[in-house]
């Protein structure tokens, strides 16, 4: 019971991390989303570029996302600019492979029927491929959300601020209200949002 | 060339990519040790330094891994049987909702209610690699088509039976797969070990960013990166290997 | 109206063409029908009219016009295209996938609705109820005629349709039929018509391609083809009953024959004197020329001598002009009669057909004897 009362009468630096938070992920998300949906488009239409792209995203998930900041502080520093690129570098896997799948698993006669009709390429993408695809578009974008979240706690090590500042300064203290604190809000926020993205992702599958 | 490729666990691409990794984190290690870039790095860099953190990482994750194994296979081939059948889809909602749990809040949730330490560590990682074997030890043999269980019975073959020669062997890529998902999760979990106290070499990442020397954290960086790649290009191949 | 003129597809990787020296043409308003085998060039030959795919050399045109020369995105605009897997946009309602060429044309809202409206109508689907459905809520045989309707949409004055009904079962796939022979015969489209299955060439077909290896084996109308098959690979593909599918393909009023009428009061004498003067074997009996009675048939009326009225029987069941000769002989099988009477549109008879007159339509160089009836 102690660690609610710690928590109330800190109330104001938790929610102010928690703000910090979301700036963070949401930023990193924004640019995320919108650099894997182009990279996910374009690669449909080059299969070399596609594998070529799907190994590099698939390799650069494996790294451990604590080595990947790490190697990151030498190259952009430490702060908020590196952690949201290194968000960005993290989370592009799922959307790229999402969009990329979304878009080829596509029955192909809708596409041959689009085309025999005489929509052009681009009214094909933007018309039939992406809102059919869009399902599984979202799905990825949950996923890498979801990601973001956990990342944005790990990301307090190069300086980035937010939740996870919260976890690695109560390790530093040897404060478990802190860590405590920390986990448990960012566990929160994940499943919260997790489960929210869930639901959108069910109102648009056909 | 076709026919041999495939009784090979290791495709050519395989092991050139193991050769690539073991390569680069040997000589980087080399480079590291006989060429630092001032004295701090050279007093701070051995290879006995380097060897003694890659062994505790290596122990912390298959300690864990092991566990997590030999723990989340039998429960998931229990909760599949068709007396507690009802409960496995209950049970794989949590672990869905266990699996979006970040790492490092797994972690900190354990430090935080039984204190640093390397037990803690590997507690926490068992836990928390648990839940994707778990999951797909459960989906694996839940997906196995219905008409070969079947099929099966119909033969005259025994529960028993069915479940070791029809249901494990056909859920095998995916638990494999799970497995493969557990260990590189467990890997790159395990560097905040060095975090509570556990070692391993997230000793070399606090380390190198301690004293600002970017050899120091590089190496403790890429070294378990390299391990994660080794480690997914392994259970790639077997899970190759196990699908029919 | 479409017109091949030395037309040869090349794919990349194959030294074979895939279509060798085609030319060919299509009148306008026909239903051309493509057949053959799988990996006949048939498809291929369909999909180059519309650009999808690109002729590696030779001419196409269309309506006199060099498609060479026009944009295909502006040519498949202005032709109907059906697929077999229907290809309707599962994201969008039946109205908005029957709009999309419309929409593209840029047609007015108002004039879109009614299109749509009309078209399902057309299809014998009700608008108010089928207009905002997805796809995805409709049967098989449904969706592809949307798939008709939307190809119908800005009405083109061409159609492609590659297998359209191949992927639906045998009663929908023919009632489908059935109702495009009966819609085309209201809008008169120049159709390119790509099937493997010979009945529904025979069926279907104005004129028909039988096409093997990428070249043209036979092209001519359903009659040709049936009765005279260029080679031993046309007559497989027919199969062994072609009289029975010639049959098929004839309708009673192509052979039908019409019969005078007689008074139910005169004599035998005199209506066997009618008789002879028509050459035929049955008279109809009516009641002072107005009201149909029955009928007399010669045997009787030779053989009895008294007034008409005694000697009259009854017709029976009937058919149409428009049944198909195969119908009629199941009729005679199933009453036990040689002979049909075919009705008019008002409980009238039209004519007879007898089964004498069925071998002759499909054995037109084959003495017959004039036997009984």
């Amino acid at each position: 019971m102690k660690i609610i009362e710690f928590a109330l009468s800190r109330w104001e630096s938790i929610l102010k991390m928690t703000i910090d938070h979301f700036e963070i992920v949401l930023t990193a998300m924004l640019i995320s989303i919108l650099m894997g949906v182009a990279i996910g488009i374009l690669i449909t239409y080059n299969k070399t570029a596609a594998k070529v792209m799907l190994n590099i995203a698939n390799i650069m998930m494996t790294i451990p996302s604590l080595a990947l900041f790490s190697l990151l502080i030498p190259i952009l520093g430490i702060g908020r600019a590196p952690a949201i690129a290194g968000l960005v570098l993290y989370t592009q896997l799922p959307i790229i492979r999402n969009v990329y799948t979304g878009i080829l698993n596509i029955d192909p006669s809708i596409i041959e029927a689009a085309r025999g009709m005489g929509l052009t390429r681009s009214k094909i993408m933007f018309r039939i491929k992406l809102p059919l695809a869009f399902p599984v578009i979202m799905a990825g974008v949950r996923t890498a959300t979801v990601m973001g979240i956990g990342l944005g706690a790990i990301a307090a090590y190069i300086g980035a601020g937010g939740l996870g500042e919260y976890i690695f300064q109560g390790i530093n203290r040897s404060n478990d209200k802190m860590i405590l604190i920390g986990a448990v809000m960012v566990s929160l926020i994940t499943i919260i949002i997790d489960r929210g993205l869930g639901f959108i992702q069910k109102k648009f599958e056909i | 060339m076709m026919s041999r490729s495939q009784n090979q666990i290791f495709r050519l691409k395989d092991i050139a990519l193991i050769v690539l990794i073991f390569a680069i984190g040997i000589g980087f290690s080399v480079y590291v040790v006989n060429f630092p870039q001032d004295k701090i790095v050279e007093r701070f860099m051995s290879y006995e330094k380097i060897i003694r953190s890659i062994l505790q990482h290596l122990s912390i994750v298959v300690i864990s891994s092991m566990l997590a194994i030999a723990t989340s296979v039998p429960l998931g081939l229990i909760l599949t049987r068709p007396k507690y059948k009802k409960f496995a889809k209950t049970v794989l909602g949590v672990v869905n909702i266990g699996q979006t749990i970040p790492s490092l809040a797994i972690v900190a949730l354990f430090v935080g209610l039984l204190g640093i330490g390397t037990r803690t560590a590997i507690l926490a990682l068992w836990i928390y690699s648990l839940l994707p074997i778990l999951n797909n030890t459960l989906v694996g043999i839940l997906s196995v088509e219905p008409s070969i269980i079947e099929a099966a019975k119909g033969m005259g073959m025994l529960p028993k039976r069915i479940l070791f020669k029809i249901e494990i062997p056909l859920a095998m890529p995916i638990i494999i797969a799970g497995i493969r998902t557990a260990v590189t999760i467990n890997i790159g979990t395990a560097i905040f070990a060095a975090f509570v106290g556990g070692g391993g070499l997230g000793d070399l990442i606090i380390s190198g960013n301690n004293v600002n020397r970017w050899q120091i954290l590089v190496l403790g960086a890429s070294l378990p990166a390299l391990m994660a790649l080794l480690s997914d290009i392994i259970f790639g191949a077997i899970e190759r290997k196990t699908t029919i | 109206m479409i017109v091949f003129e030395q037309v040869i597809k090349k794919y990349n990787n194959q030294d074979k063409a895939a279509v060798d020296n085609l030319d060919l043409h299509i009148q306008k308003g026909e239903i051309c029908m493509l057949v053959g085998p799988s990996g006949c060039g048939k498809t291929t030959t369909m999909k180059m009219i519309n650009k999808l795919i690109k002729a590696t050399s030779g001419k196409i045109y269309i309506d006199g016009m060099d498609i060479d020369q026009v944009d295909p995105i502006n040519l498949r605009l202005d032709i109907g295209y059906v697929i077999q897997d229907t290809g309707l946009f599962p994201h969008m309602t039946i109205a908005d996938n029957i709009a999309t060429v419309p929409k593209e044309k840029g047609w007015s809202r108002n004039k879109i609705r009614n299109r749509v409206d009309e078209l399902l109508e057309l299809m014998d689907l009700d608008p108010e109820i089928y207009r905002d459905k997805k796809p995805k809520d409709l049967s098989g045989g449904q969706k592809q005629r949307v798939g008709v309707a939307r190809a119908l949409a800005a009405d083109p004055p061409v159609m492609l349709m590659d297998e359209p009904f191949g992927a639906l079962d045998p009663i929908t796939r023919g009632k489908l039929q059935d109702e495009f022979l009966r819609i085309q015969e209201k809008i008169g489209k120049t159709i390119v018509f790509v099937t493997h299955d010979i009945d529904e060439a025979l069926k279907m077909g104005d004129k028909i391609v039988v096409m093997r290896d990428g070249r043209v084996v036979q092209f001519g109308s359903p009659n040709e083809i049936l009765s005279n098959p260029a080679d031993e690979f046309v007559s497989e593909l027919i199969g062994g009953n072609s009289n029975l599918k010639m049959m098929n393909l004839m309708k009673c009023k192509d052979i039908m024959r019409l019969i005078p009428n007689v008074d139910s009061r005169e004599s035998s004498k005199a209506a066997l004197k009618i008789a002879n003067e028509h050459d035929v074997k049955n008279l109809l009996v009516t009641d002072h020329g107005q009201k149909l009675l029955g009928y007399v048939s010669y045997g009787s009326l030779a053989s009895n001598d008294t007034v008409v009225s005694n000697l009259i029987k009854e017709i029976g069941e009937t058919v149409t002009p428009k049944t198909t000769l195969q119908d009629v002989l199941s009729k005679m099988f199933s009453l036990g009669k040689k002979t049909v009477f075919v009705s008019g549109t008002k409980g009238t008879v039209e004519g007879i057909v007898t089964m004498d007159d069925l071998l002759k339509a499909v054995k037109d160089d084959e003495q017959i004897s004039e036997s009984d009836i």
